[in-house]
């Protein structure tokens, strides 16, 4: 008769106790799974950045716009390996509510810039370099509308006009799909060439929305963000530069602080099992204390005793929410679609898992210390005499 | 002893012996008191935001910008256009005879969020000399009025509370100009508090953005006028401006993120609800075990099932109550009128307070009897059917 053994009927001796305590336990974990891993993905641009990556903005606001004289003048700074730019389209498919993240971009400097963060076909990207009507698609967004390669697709933007047409649409067709290449990379997105959106627009012609750029060094991130900004000092469009790191964070701070929402919450279903499952933990081991005397009796260790306590709590708390992580786990494939750009990547990935199990141990631990103190501590005489 | 006194005196004994069952009793007032505190919070922050929104526009003022562009600060609006509204039918005219139209420019600039230290984006607003005239509620509280053309600000009072760099008297350089910020206003609370006011002739000149406008606003005459307008501006193709009243353009903004808020909180505080129920039915189930002798032997006295039921079901009820009340306390203390920003319709921090209203306490309540009523309902049917032969103390 193993400890194991004795430990599982313990627990199970009061079935719908147990269950409930289950259930419990079950309920924060689900929440913590779900909403770990949707904070971690919410807050990936900050720790998902590459380290030698750089934004270059018009020093007013991001959304200011700057000549595109500049990005010449950036790409001579020294420790700038390659820079692109990227233009925000405002786009949507057929209805506003079809509402797509588009950027007109310089496609084969861009493409190198962010080469580790999507996975393109090699012939798709070709194609895509190729051809100035093309747009690369994330998969995404190619789920969400049916598209196909070789779709030819209208976007409509709610800011420029196309001169050429004099309606707000753009025709494009569709040259690749690309996956994401790594870990907490969203591909809710589009990209299609500056060239051809920038000799048909109504306004803004040669100005670009940000610069992007990758240093050759991350050491020297702050001496070329300095000697970018120095560069354009006092001139009419004066840039701020920083990591993309750092303007991710700035960009997600703004939505508000989904990290301390995330924090109360679990933390109050938290505080939640740990009354009820201490409560009930307590109780059921005062309710055996006859028992522990005869066991005691027996010539049952003090030490295995405790052993048994604690081994019953920490089963109960490795039950409940080892369920409660695949509940989860479950849970963000469902979500995942449905939360798009905002918490790219969202699933339930090893760092919330690792944490979870740490959370299991600390809640055994935690509920089963008071019960088998009170069981060590217990003489057998009066354990023997207690009704 | 008719039925009624006998449930009386049940549930009497109930509720005098919770005591004894102090620490799991109270764990089942710290779930549901947890539970209902986040579903408040989730509730408040939404209300707060949508009534900032909500109250922020009125139904005779009317809003026009080009059409799809959704919010203004997608939009533009050529001077011609504006001259073409300044004569458009139903415009209120003031005394001299000028008509009450603004056409407006709305620039994003950075500001630091004082919580964070991040930077956020604020909305610097070019005004047209009516546009006072046009919005209500309109108080300047600290300092002077800019001066027409002038590189001059003044600041809302939510922005000034949320944001650091616009302080009164301030320098700030934005682009090649230094701006001064000469005044400080209040407008009730509502989306233009979050902004910097300015000159337009200024905000276009020296964001070299001359003669080009976002929103053109103006006073009609009624709120039915609103709608004639946007025939009119349909009817005549050097217009084609989508018209509509500003109370109805915040309120199609005060949906977007204030539902998305919302809908987080209900499932959230079901998710939780479930735990806070398994806590429930843990307490009640031990509070009937502890009282299995008690019941019986009032049975053998005479007493019947059903004061053992309501008994243990008044019992489960009055423990979610307090803990609901307890979690609308918490609410209360931690978050109501809590100021907060995040981004409104065009793309810039709206500075808002979280709501508690009596409305939104009760559905936290209800959750809670609702918890009470599940978590009290199956111990209850066990206490009605607890066997006579209990009562001789099996053990």
């Amino acid at each position: 008769m193993g400890d194991l053994y004795l430990i599982r009927k313990n627990l199970f001796r009061k079935k719908t106790r147990a269950v409930l305590m289950m259930v419990a336990i079950f309920v924060a974990f689900l929440l913590f799974g779900v909403l770990g891993s949707f904070e971690r993905a919410f807050n990936s641009g900050e720790t998902g950045a590459s380290a030698t990556r750089l934004v270059v903005n018009n020093k007013i606001n991001f959304t200011q716009p700057m000549p595109i004289a500049y990005l010449n003048r950036v790409r001579a700074v020294e420790g700038v390996r390659v820079a692109s730019h990227w233009n925000w389209f405002g786009g949507y498919f057929q209805e506003p509510r079809n509402f797509v993240i588009s950027f007109a971009v310089e496609p084969d400097t861009y493409l190198d810039v962010v080469g580790t963060d999507y996975a393109f076909v090699p012939e798709e990207k070709a194609a895509f370099l190729a051809d100035r009507g093309s747009i690369a698609v994330g998969d995404a967004v190619a789920k969400k509308f049916g598209w196909q390669v070789g779709d030819r697709i209208p976007l409509t933007s709610n800011i420029f006009t196309n001169r050429s047409t004099g309606n707000r649409t753009w025709d494009f067709t569709i040259a690749a799909i690309f996956t994401p290449a790594r870990d907490l990379v969203g591909t809710d997105v589009v990209f299609f060439h500056y060239e051809y959106f920038n000799e048909t627009r109504s306004f803004g012609r040669d100005f670009i929305g940000s610069i992007v750029l990758e240093t050759t060094d991350p050491a020297l991130n702050d001496k070329v963000a300095d000697a970018i900004d120095a560069l354009f000092a006092n001139s009419p469009f004066e840039t701020k530069t920083v990591t993309e790191a750092a303007f991710n964070k700035a960009f997600a701070e703004q939505l508000g602080n989904i990290t301390l929402i995330v924090t109360l919450v679990v933390g109050a279903a938290f505080v939640t099992i740990l009354m009820i499952v201490g409560n009930t933990m307590v109780m059921a081991i005062r309710e055996r204390t006859r028992e522990i005397g005869v066991l005691k009796t027996l010539g049952f260790p003090n030490g295995r005793i405790f052993r048994m306590v604690l081994g019953e709590s920490l089963l109960l708390s490795f039950i409940g929410g080892g369920l409660g992580l695949a509940a989860a786990y479950g849970a963000c494939i469902f979500l995942a679609p449905l939360v798009g750009g905002f918490a790219p990547g969202l699933t339930l990935a090893l760092p919330v898992v690792l944490a979870g199990v740490g959370f299991m141990v600390l809640l055994g631990f935690v509920t089963g210390v008071i019960p088998a103190m009170n069981a060590l501590r217990l003489n057998i005489v009066t354990a023997l005499g207690r009704d | 002893m008719s039925l009624a006194s006998q449930i009386v005196t049940v549930t009497a004994i109930n509720l005098r012996s919770i005591p004894q069952r102090m620490w799991v009793s109270l764990s089942t007032v710290v779930a549901v008191a947890l539970v209902v505190a986040v579903l408040l919070s989730f509730l408040a922050m939404a209300n707060g935001f949508q009534q900032t929104l909500r109250g922020s526009g009125a139904p005779d003022v009317a809003i026009l910008l080009r059409g799809g562009a959704g919010a203004e600060i997608n939009s533009g609006v050529s001077r011609d256009q504006l001259r073409l509204i300044e004569e458009a039918p139903g415009v209120v005219r003031t005394a001299e005879g000028k008509p009450l139209v603004s056409g407006e420019l709305y620039v994003i600039v950075d500001a630091v969020k004082k919580a964070s230290g991040t930077q956020a984006n604020i909305a610097l607003r070019g005004l047209g000399p009516e546009g006072f005239a046009i919005r209500d509620g309109f108080r300047l509280v600290e300092g002077r009025m800019y001066e027409p053309g002038a590189a001059e600000i003044i600041v809302g009072r939510s922005l000034l509370d949320e944001f650091a760099g616009f302080e009164l008297g301030k320098q700030v350089r934005l682009g090649t100009a230094t701006w001064t910020v000469v005044g400080v206003f209040e407008m009730g609370g509502t989306v233009f508090e979050s902004e910097l006011w300015a000159d337009v002739g200024a905000v276009q000149s020296l964001f070299r953005r001359t003669n080009f406008f976002q929103s053109i606003r103006a006073r009609m005459e009624n709120p039915e006028a609103v709608s004639a307008l946007n025939d009119y501006s349909q009817a005549d193709t050097r217009l084609k401006l989508a018209v509509k009243s500003e109370q109805a353009y915040f309120a199609d903004q005060a949906g977007g993120a204030g539902g998305f808020i919302q809908n987080l909180g209900w499932p959230l505080a079901v998710i939780m609800s479930i735990g806070a129920l398994a806590g429930a039915l843990n307490t009640m189930y031990s509070s009937v075990a502890a009282r299995t002798t008690e019941i019986a032997t009032l049975r053998a006295i005479g007493f019947g099932g059903i004061p053992a039921f309501v008994g243990t079901l008044t019992e489960s009820l009055l423990l979610s109550v307090v803990g609901g009340t307890v979690g609308a306390l918490l609410a209360y203390a931690f978050f109501d009128g809590l100021t907060a920003s995040t981004f409104g319709g065009s793309f810039t921090q709206v500075v808002f307070s979280f709501q508690l209203t009596p409305e939104l306490v009760v559905q936290g309540v209800v959750l809670a009897l609702v918890v009470g009523l599940i978590g009290g309902l199956f111990p209850a049917i066990r206490a009605a059917r607890v066997p006579l032969v209990a009562a001789f103390g099996e053990k």
